[in-house]
């Protein structure tokens, strides 16, 4: 069966200026720098990886809204038409977005009913008269109510408004979902709800999610499969529950061991200082700076994924040696 | 820095150059060049002659070329009126408006910017609710208006000052003093603003919070940071002087280069317009630069921010 | 207090406007006058031909150079008249009409030609925005009085040309606001999210973006208005923009300035007017923009 979504070998560069004045150069920033994956139907890919390293990116790849700078996205088999295209504007039925900040996302100036019946109108469904009542009733099932239809966002909770972006998000009936640190703006108990509902959708509607995120914890709960991703890459990347319990690759163990409440006692991999620059990738394997397993192949090679005997790949030139000293 | 300036400079060209080709391309699109600067009756012989001269039978783009060429050693024809280089004609005026523009300038700051700073160090007292009023009413006022004004009162009641004319320095006062009340208006205005910004600023409150006098917090930190919008908008009036000057000039019989232009339009003097066109371009480009320049040496913030930018 | 729980639960009908309208119900009684001024100068505009007792170009050769009522006239010429016998308060209501509609449509075609601009800039980025900028900077470095000298210079003079001309005035604030808000608004925000819907550049730029930038361009537009009215007055003042018979605000005071030691009312009228109108939406713009956008200094 082929997969909804697969991104093959993307890149996306950006060219940056560096420093200032009379020096002033150009480097090429690295945002993402060959990265794969695939999200079947139904299914939920959890992205992590610290600030920066090129999530937000991934996930507007995904969704066509900006174009690789080299390898390809594609959607049923279908390479991703150029965003902006009518085909393109069409698959929007299919594929949707999630905020991290839903009040950005939201006009101001329009009642939130409105605004969830928009994407019926953009896209000609439905009759006129229908619109107002798919609204009333996604707004149901993601738990608004009724007489919340002609609220302005303003008037609204945060969690109330990031249930306005998942029913805008989910009036069309799309079948995958990137989701943007959808609960990071959230309080504690209000993100259990929002997760709760974003797996309940998924158990209903057969929803695929792409879920980034940098708390690994809501990660490991709502993803079938993860994918750790530093300075642009993927490092590790298999069944969620796997690579929570056995982290592989040594940021992935550093990033789990930073987990407060997993914390059974196992050997903590502290991560020194901050990622280098993503338009200063270091030669070799880019984690090697901060790497405590580091020689002097992690140096000149690049580590590509290699899978295991799990069924998972990692790209790491230590990994059987690492992972040894982890069972002894 | 150096590459700042470079950069400003680079700007300030393509500023020249882009009205350069402004002027080219609409006299293009205006008529026929020839007829149009020399006027309809001119003899055929001349009409030729002139086309020949500008090369007005070549290719558009060698017109162009030729045109800047011509442009950049400051011919720009002569005036139909009395066939002189109409070059020499403008800059022969350019002594007068320095004359009434220079002294307005002076003027203008020596007034608003204490004016400015008083209003935002007593805010919503009655001195500046006055200066505030005063201000609008000074920039909504049109020059020309405030002329006529002036001249009702002080020539034709009082019969203090002449109402028009060159021949003494006296003359010189009502159109300075036209020129020198709605500039201070618009000054005070943009200083106070400047200013209460300044005053609002967390450092500022820092600073007083230290226990610094008042009067150094002011003198020290307020004032040098209101400073870098003020440059902006004093750059923008030694740009913009020329071009008040033309009612003024116009209401005063006074012979600038204003004047000039205004009778130079009047008779589709296209030659003398033209070169107008060119020496006030030159006049604001000159001061924006000098603007730019002095923000840079003010701020060094914006310096390496705006060397990046565009 | 039941009073009081009903009105905080009702849900809030168009956030943009109640709130404008609670921001703007304690209007200070200057302002007040200023509205009224300009709604008599709107009335004036419109009803111009019925308001004005005489023809403007009908003379009145008995009543040469009459005084106002002020000054001893006679009710039948309340504002005097002028040389050539002309009755000075219908040469002012018509000019009223020219003035205001002069300013109205420069002011619009600013406003529209300025935020499609920055629209363009904005949306096609790369070259397209750098010709805007380029536009810009040239438009914000002359001193617009020059370029429509010489354009008039160039040209000739028509009603149409200087009505569009005048339309040319400001509009690269327009484009600069609107470029400067667009671009933030596609960055990320509401916009973003509308185009991730599937919204095509019509719904987006006219349905979002649009109605979010109005209450800044419509502050911009007060001072569009009276900058148009001193630039027509100015250059019809000095014989180059509205041309007679036509009259203007701007032509009268130039032609009063001829009989400034003998008739000094037929500039003061048209000259008051001129202060009065560009004062009053001066301020009341000050007052918008107090109130509604603090962003906008
Ligand atoms: N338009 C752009 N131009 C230049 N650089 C960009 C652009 N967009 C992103 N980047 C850079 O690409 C890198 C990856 O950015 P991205 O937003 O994908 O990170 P992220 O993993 O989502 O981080 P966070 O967790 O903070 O949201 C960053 O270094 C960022 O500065
Ligand atoms: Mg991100």
């Amino acid at each position: 069966m082929s997969p909804l979504l697969e991104a093959v070998d993307l890149h996306r560069h950006y060219s940056v200026r560096t420093g200032g004045g009379l020096f002033a150069g150009k480097a090429v920033l690295r945002a993402v720098d060959g990265v794969s994956f695939r999200i079947r139907a139904g299914q939920t890919l959890g992205l992590v990886g610290e600030s920066g390293c090129g999530k937000s990116t991934t996930g507007k790849l995904a969704l066509g809204l900006i174009p690789p700078s080299s390898g390809e996205m594609r959607y049923d088999g279908e390479r991703m038409p150029a965003a902006g295209s009518p085909a393109w504007r069409a698959l929007r039925r299919r594929l949707q977005m999630v905020y991290q900040d839903p009040l950005g996302a939201l006009d101001r100036r329009l009642p939130i009913g409105t605004q969830i019946a928009e994407p019926l109108v953009i896209h000609g469904i439905g009759a006129v008269s229908e619109r107002r009542d798919r609204a009333l009733s996604i707004m149901e099932s993601v738990g608004l109510q009724r007489h919340q239809f002609g609220r302005y966002p303003h008037e609204l909770s945060g969690g109330q408004r990031q249930r306005v972006v998942l029913a805008r998000a989910l009036i069309t009936e799309p079948r995958l979902l990137v989701c943007d640190e959808p609960i990071s703006a959230l309080d504690v108990s209000i993100q259990a709800q929002v997760v709760n509902l974003l797996l309940d959708l998924q158990e209903r509607l057969g929803i695929a999610y792409l879920f980034i995120s940098h708390d690994l914890r809501i990660v490991r709960q709502v993803s079938h499969d993860v994918a750790v991703m530093y300075l642009g890459r993927i490092v590790e990347r298999g069944d969620a529950e796997n690579v929570f319990a056995r982290p592989a690759h040594p940021y992935t163990r550093a990033l789990v061991s930073a987990i407060p409440t997993v914390g059974d006692k196992r050997e903590r991999i502290l991560l020194g200082g901050d990622p280098p620059s993503p338009a200063n990738v270091p030669p070799g394997c880019s984690f090697h700076t901060r790497c405590p397993f580091a020689t002097a192949q992690c140096r000149s090679e690049i580590p590509t994924l290699q899978p295991q005997d799990d069924g998972r790949e990692v790209a790491c030139h230590r990994v059987r040696e690492t992972a040894l000293r982890l069972v002894a | 820095m150096l590459l700042f300036a470079a950069s400003r400079l680079f700007r300030a060209l393509l500023t020249i150059l882009f009205v350069m080709t402004f002027a080219f391309f609409v006299l293009r699109a205006s008529g026929d060049p020839a007829l149009l600067i020399l006027s309809v009756d001119a003899p055929p012989e001349a009409l030729a002659a002139f086309r020949k001269a500008w090369g007005l039978d070549q290719p558009i783009w060698q017109q162009y070329l030729a045109y800047i060429g011509h442009a950049l050693t400051g011919d720009f024809g002569k005036s139909m009126r009395d066939g002189r280089p109409a070059i020499d004609l403008v800059m022969e005026r350019v002594p007068a408006t320095l004359a009434i523009t220079l002294p307005a300038l002076a003027l203008k700051l020596g007034i608003g910017i204490p004016a400015g700073i008083y209003a935002a160090l007593h805010r919503n007292t009655f001195a500046d609710r006055m200066t505030m009023a005063l201000s609008v009413a000074g920039f909504t006022m049109p020059s020309f208006v405030l002329a006529l004004l002036l001249v009702l009162i002080f020539s034709v009641t009082l019969g203090w000052l002449p109402a028009s004319g060159n021949d003494s320095p006296v003359n010189a006062i009502l159109p300075i003093i036209t020129l020198g009340t709605a500039g201070a208006a618009i000054m005070a205005r943009f200083t106070r603003s400047a200013m209460q910004e300044v005053l609002g600023q967390p450092f500022v409150r820092a600073a007083s919070a230290k226990g610094l006098s008042w009067r150094r917090v002011i003198s020290h930190h307020a004032l040098p940071n209101a400073a870098i919008p003020t440059v902006t908008i004093i750059g923008f009036m030694v740009g913009s002087l020329v071009a008040g000057a033309v009612v003024v000039e116009s209401v005063f019989a006074w012979p600038g280069i204003g004047r000039l232009l205004v009778s130079a339009v009047a008779n589709r003097d296209l030659a003398v317009v033209q070169a107008l066109l060119m020496v006030i371009a030159f006049w604001m480009v000159m001061a924006n630069l000098a603007v730019d320049l002095a923000y840079g040496w003010l701020d060094p913030r914006v310096r390496s921010a705006r060397a990046g930018g565009h | 207090m039941a009073l009081n729980d009903t009105t905080l639960s009702a849900p809030t009908p168009a956030l943009g406007l109640r709130k404008a309208w609670r921001r703007l119900r304690s209007v200070p009684p200057l302002v007040t006058l200023c509205i009224a001024w300009l709604v008599l100068m709107i009335v004036t505009a419109l009803a111009a031909n019925l308001l004005a007792p005489y023809s403007i170009t009908a003379f009145d050769l008995k009543a040469r150079l009459a005084p106002t009522l002020l000054l001893g006239g006679k009710l039948a010429h309340p504002l005097g008249t002028d040389e050539l016998g002309r009755d000075v308060l219908s040469r002012l209501i018509v000019s009223i009409r020219m003035s205001l509609l002069i300013a109205f449509f420069g002011t619009l075609i600013s406003t529209a030609l300025g935020t499609t601009l920055g629209f363009l800039a904005a949306h096609f980025r790369g070259k397209v925005e750098q010709l805007v900028l380029i536009a810009i900077d040239f438009q914000a470095s002359m001193p617009f009085m020059i370029i429509a000298l010489s354009v008039l210079a160039f040209f000739g003079n028509s009603l149409l040309l200087f009505v569009a001309l005048m339309g040319f005035n400001s509009w690269e604030r327009y484009a600069r606001i609107t470029r400067g808000l667009t671009l933030a608004a596609n960055e990320q925000g509401y916009a973003s999210a509308v185009r991730q819907l599937g919204a095509g550049p019509a719904r987006i730029y006219g349905l979002h973006i649009l109605p979010n930038i109005a209450s800044t361009l419509i502050v911009s537009m007060t001072l569009t208005f009276p900058e148009i009215i001193l630039l027509e007055s100015g250059l019809s003042f000095l014989g180059l923009g509205v041309q007679p018979p036509l009259t203007s605000l701007g032509n009268m005071v130039g032609y009063g300035r001829e009989y400034i030691t003998r008739a000094p009312w037929i500039m003061l009228a048209p000259a008051a007017v001129i202060v009065m109108t560009t004062f009053s939406i001066s301020l009341l713009g000050d007052w918008l923009r107090d109130r509604l956008d603090p962003t906008l200094r």
